[in-house]
């Protein structure tokens, strides 16, 4: 299976871990996956918020460029995901006008949902030495990516199924909770911290009320501020993973306690005590 | 404004109080409205107020104008109110308010298509902050097609009224801090690739805006 893959700029910084989980999780599960060139920013909040035509040319020079490739596309950030399906859609609408020959045909996988597919999660299993028994989780998607639905294309918007999927195919226990969907803050604690910490501060709690013992997710941004707004819970800390670091746990690549050096709050005394380091 | 004098008033008696300026509906017929319908592509009359969006929405408690009044307004023509609002910019896109409307109203494409046409107003903002955060992080995204976080925090923070607003809230240590903890893990790349896409995005950019190559 041949896809091209688009990053996104948060994968060349804040999440330059998670970059390198997903593309060693290809690698172990076969796929061939190529970068698009020159990829650009997809623009994120800040084009769609200030510009309509910045918004859909952004995204479009990047569709037109894995067009060239003849390859679909996986997007592992929500907000670029987002994006790129709603560029797709203004094209193919007929809504906007671009000055490259871009047709919107090729299909835009999230890349949760790529995994959560039952032939990759059975490729998964297949490869999991170490399941995660024990584990308690919940998963947290976010917005971005399955809202609104006539952009994502998620039926189950509301409860989101594919990073419990995923989560359970690696052997971690998926409890369900309510706060799946809601939103973390994104980039609103930059110029309003307490609306930011209000908002991702429910969303810590909830979870913990829950019984979880960690939190999965596959958004960046997500994951920044769930792992970085937590200093003020001393004793309620829970850790962050991105589902592919959960996948490699389980596939027995990530043996070495320094992985998780960039996480703020630190999983591995959660992980020593259930023996998967 | 013309206010009438009350020749009561100069007789020792209390001054009447001038009827407040009511807006009626229809005042400025319903032009905003059908350009704010064209342009988001959005049927905002068939908004009947039952407050969904508004109850859905994370930060409605943030916003003066509430979504479901940011219809109303629309539908009123009342611009100005709305282009000052602190909700167009505390709206965070999350479309809990598209998503859960049952008329399909694009609540939140409407509150987005708002903020576009603030910022090409001369109406200034109320939350200038979220303003000026999307401004810097779109100038960043121009010279490089990608955005750095050092280079866009360090280009935003460098802004004088941010500076300001940062030190007087007493921020400013505690995200210094974070910043360093996030070089510190390695978080933060000085450099990352430029797109060498950028000239022709840019050429792109200036054909949409009428300049013709």
């Amino acid at each position: 299976m041949k896809l091209s893959f688009y990053p996104g700029c948060s994968l060349e910084g804040m999440a330059n871990d998670y970059a390198r989980s997903i593309s060693a999780v290809f690698t172990e599960l076969e796929i061939d996956l190529v970068e698009i060139a020159d990829w650009t920013c997809c623009g994120a909040t800040a084009a769609h918020s200030l510009s309509q035509s910045m918004s859909v040319l952004l995204p479009a020079r990047n569709l037109a460029a894995a067009e060239k490739m003849g390859r679909d596309i996986v997007s592992p950030c929500a907000m670029c995901f987002n994006r790129l399906r709603f560029s797709q859609q203004m094209i193919q609408k007929k809504l906007f006008d671009i000055p490259w020959s871009v047709t919107g045909d090729i299909q835009v996988h999230d890349m949760t949902r790529f995994f959560a597919e039952p032939r990759m999660i059975a490729s998964i299993k297949e490869r999991v030495v170490k399941p995660l028994v024990g584990l308690k989780v919940v998963c947290y998607y976010g917005c971005q990516m399955v809202r609104p639905p006539k952009i994502t294309g998620y039926t189950d918007y509301e409860n989101p199924q594919t990073l419990d999927r995923i989560a359970t195919a690696v052997g971690a226990e998926v409890i369900d909770w309510s706060y799946k969907s809601t939103c973390c803050g994104a980039s609103i604690g930059i110029a309003r911290r307490q609306i930011g910490e209000s908002l991702a501060g429910r969303i810590l709690e909830k979870a913990g009320q829950a019984g979880a013992q960690a939190i999965v997710v596959s958004c960046p941004l997500c994951q920044s501020n769930l792992d970085i707004l937590q200093k003020d819970r001393p004793e309620k800390r829970i850790p962050v993973f991105y589902f592919t670091e959960l996948l490699r746990l389980g596939f027995n690549k990530i043996t070495d306690p320094q992985w998780f050096k960039m996480h703020f709050t630190d999983p591995v005394p959660l992980l020593r005590a259930k023996h998967f380091l | 404004m013309e206010h009438h004098h009350h020749p009561e008033a100069s007789a020792g008696q209390p001054a009447r109080q001038p009827a407040k300026e009511r807006k009626r509906i229809g005042d400025r017929g319903d032009f905003f409205l059908n350009r704010i319908q064209g342009e988001a592509g959005v049927n905002i009359s068939a908004c009947y107020q039952c407050e969904r969006c508004t109850n859905a929405c994370p930060v409605s408690h943030y916003m003066d104008i509430k979504p479901h009044q940011v219809m109303r307004y629309i539908q009123l023509g009342w611009r100005e109110e709305l282009l000052k609002s602190a909700t167009i910019w505390v709206c965070l896109s999350c479309e809990m308010c598209t998503t859960y409307c049952p008329n399909e109203v694009d609540v939140a494409e409407t509150i987005n298509h708002l903020r576009n046409i603030a910022a090409q107003s001369s109406v200034a903002p109320e939350y200038e902050s979220l303003a000026v955060f999307h401004q810097t992080f779109l100038d960043v995204l121009r010279t490089s097609g990608r955005v750095n976080e050092i280079r866009l925090m360090s280009a935003y923070y460098s802004k004088l009224n941010i500076l300001k607003e940062k030190m007087k809230d007493g921020s400013l240590k505690d995200e210094i801090l974070v910043g360093m903890s996030l070089l510190r893990k390695g978080r933060l790349k000085l450099l990352t690739p430029r797109s060498r896409a950028i000239k022709e995005l840019q050429k792109a950019h200036h054909r949409i805006s009428g300049e013709m190559d």
